[in-house]
């Protein structure tokens, strides 16, 4: 396309549009709900990650530790407990602490343990990790090399529950996935019927420009810059409606999440980002789409 | 010039042109008549590329239309101007933009185009409606915005489709020197018609179309 029809061909776009407001903010409309939707559900489905990821990944590694361990060793299990990352050491549970929770969970039961002629219970560290899975957080590893300590008897950790905790973020991922597919698929139908419509309401342009000489790129960069214009005010939009409903939403967080003390926080820019792409994509595939179906003149 | 080989042209079970062969001169000036459904403006759009044959061949300099393609095909347009007998001017733009805009595509200067396009729609005697809308003038005004427009880029070949329909006796008078003119420049001009006023005048060639057959040449 030559330089010096650009100008014109932009001009065109901005022309078609204020010639066609209704039919445009028809259009702007449904792109615009059907990313917030899109929108909405992605902030949903991050913010229940992190969630679930939360409070999945904070694991309690219990460190037995042998009847009549020295000051000496036991401060150097707990030097090295501190040193690692991402751990936090909760508390010492001393021989008699256990005894004595332990009591207080049987509760009327508790005369059971009167019998005891000595306390079978050891002393222990709890170990509080808030994040699972990286490198220097595996558990296993974290295990054998504690258990190497003098004085260490035993580290329990609940294997299970790991990987269930993995299994359940790999279903999450993929419902996640799975969901998000299809509104994509939804909004891109939506879309690229709307602009359809909008073009389908000018085909007998389309077929007086062919009829004049156009070449068909001069007729579809009109569409497609206003494909593209339209994308990005529906992108912008959705986004502004998107944060301004978070934004009230989280100034009345203490009220919905004050039970839970979960965090509720943005989509993270990658995510916004995404989000306007993908409007401006739709905006320019779709009325290409569209435009294509005029094309046999 | 124009060569036509056997064509033919049905819509359906409707046959609007049959094996019809014939050929047009460089810079020759042809009529082609006949009573209305007679054929014309399928001729005209054949020629024009717009409609396919159903058979036969149709050669514009020794290129033949069925064999090229779609952006070959707009390129030997921008060498055509077609009046369209129901003119197919865009409505939300000015008088003054149908006609700017068949340079327009074509890519020309600015500065050009406007100068062109004033010039052309003083020729049809429009210079003052630049700024009205289609739908703002007469039938006749109209018509000439379609005969401005087919003229603006000084086209090899004319195609024009009852372009005096809608014209006085005046008008269409004025017009027919314009196109001769055109004609005179070296354009290849055939115009179709079904007004025997048109035809009396001039010994000019005059093919007669009935129901799709060439029935007479004069
Ligand atoms: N797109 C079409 N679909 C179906 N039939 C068509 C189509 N175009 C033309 N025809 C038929 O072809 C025949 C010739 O039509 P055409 O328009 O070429 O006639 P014409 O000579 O230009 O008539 P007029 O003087 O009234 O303009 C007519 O019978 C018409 O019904
Ligand atoms: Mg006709």
């Amino acid at each position: 396309m030559k330089l010096r029809l650009w100008p014109y061909l932009f001009s065109q776009a901005v022309i078609n549009i204020m010639n066609n407001r209704l039919v445009h903010l028809i259009g702007l409309g449904t792109m615009v709900i059907s990313l917030l939707i899109f929108g909405i559900f992605l902030l949903l489905f991050v913010n229940l990650s992190a969630w679930i990821e939360g409070w999945g990944s904070s694991l309690t590694i219990s460190v037995y530790l042998e009847d009549g361990i020295g000051d000496h060793a036991r401060n150097s299990v707990a030097s090295f407990i501190k040193r690692l990352p991402d751990a936090e050491l909760k508390r010492f549970v001393s021989k008699e602490k256990a005894l004595s929770d332990l009591r207080n969970t049987l509760g009327p039961q508790a005369g059971l343990l009167e019998g005891l002629s000595r306390n079978p219970l050891p002393a222990s560290f709890e170990v509080l990790f808030k994040e699972v899975g990286g490198k220097d957080s595996d558990p296993r590893k974290i295990k054998e090399q504690l258990e190497k300590f003098k004085g260490v008897d035993e580290v329990q950790y609940s294997e299970e529950w790991v990987n269930r905790f993995k299994d359940l973020m790999k279903i999450v991922r993929l419902v996640g996935l799975i969901i998000g597919g299809l509104l994509f698929m939804g909004v891109l139908f939506i879309v690229t019927n709307t602009i359809k419509l909008t073009i389908y309401s000018r085909k007998d342009e389309i077929e007086i420009l062919k009829l004049v000489g156009a070449t068909d790129w001069f007729v579809k960069i009109p569409y497609m810059l206003e494909g593209i214009i339209q994308g990005i005010f529906s992108g912008v939009l959705a986004l502004l409606t998107l944060f301004l409903a978070y934004f009230f939403i989280s100034k009345e967080k203490a009220y919905f999440f004050s039970f839970a003390l979960l965090d509720f926080s943005f989509l993270p820019y990658e995510y916004s980002l995404a989000i306007f792409l993908l409007s401006v994509f739709l905006g320019l595939v779709g009325s290409l789409i569209a435009v294509d179906r005029f094309f046999d003149i | 010039m124009i060569q036509l080989f056997r064509l033919s042209k049905s819509f359906g079970p409707s046959t609007a042109l049959s094996d019809l062969t014939m050929r047009v001169h460089k810079g020759e000036f042809v009529f082609v008549s006949g009573p209305s459904g007679a054929g014309k403006t399928t001729l005209l759009r054949l020629i024009f590329g717009s409609e396919k044959p159903t058979s036969g061949h149709i050669l514009i300099n020794g290129i033949n239309l069925s064999r090229i393609n779609r952006s070959k095909l707009d390129l030997l347009r921008r060498s055509v101007g077609f009046v369209f007998q129901d003119f197919k001017l865009l409505p939300a733009k000015t008088v003054f933009e149908n006609v700017a805009l068949a340079l327009q595509v074509i890519g020309y200067r600015r500065t050009f185009v406007r100068k062109r396009t004033h010039q052309c729609l003083k020729l049809v005697g429009l210079a003052e409606k630049e700024k009205a809308f289609p739908l703002q003038l007469s039938g006749g005004e109209q018509q000439r915005v379609a005969i401005a427009r087919a003229i603006v880029k000084n086209p090899l070949i004319l195609l024009a489709d009852e372009p005096t329909g809608n014209l006085d006796p005046d008008l269409t008078e004025d017009i027919m020197v314009l196109f001769k003119t055109i004609n005179m420049k070296g354009a290849t001009v055939i115009i179709a018609t079904h007004s025997r006023e048109l035809l009396k005048g001039g010994a000019q060639r005059t093919i007669s179309l009935i129901r799709g057959r060439i029935v007479g040449e004069r």
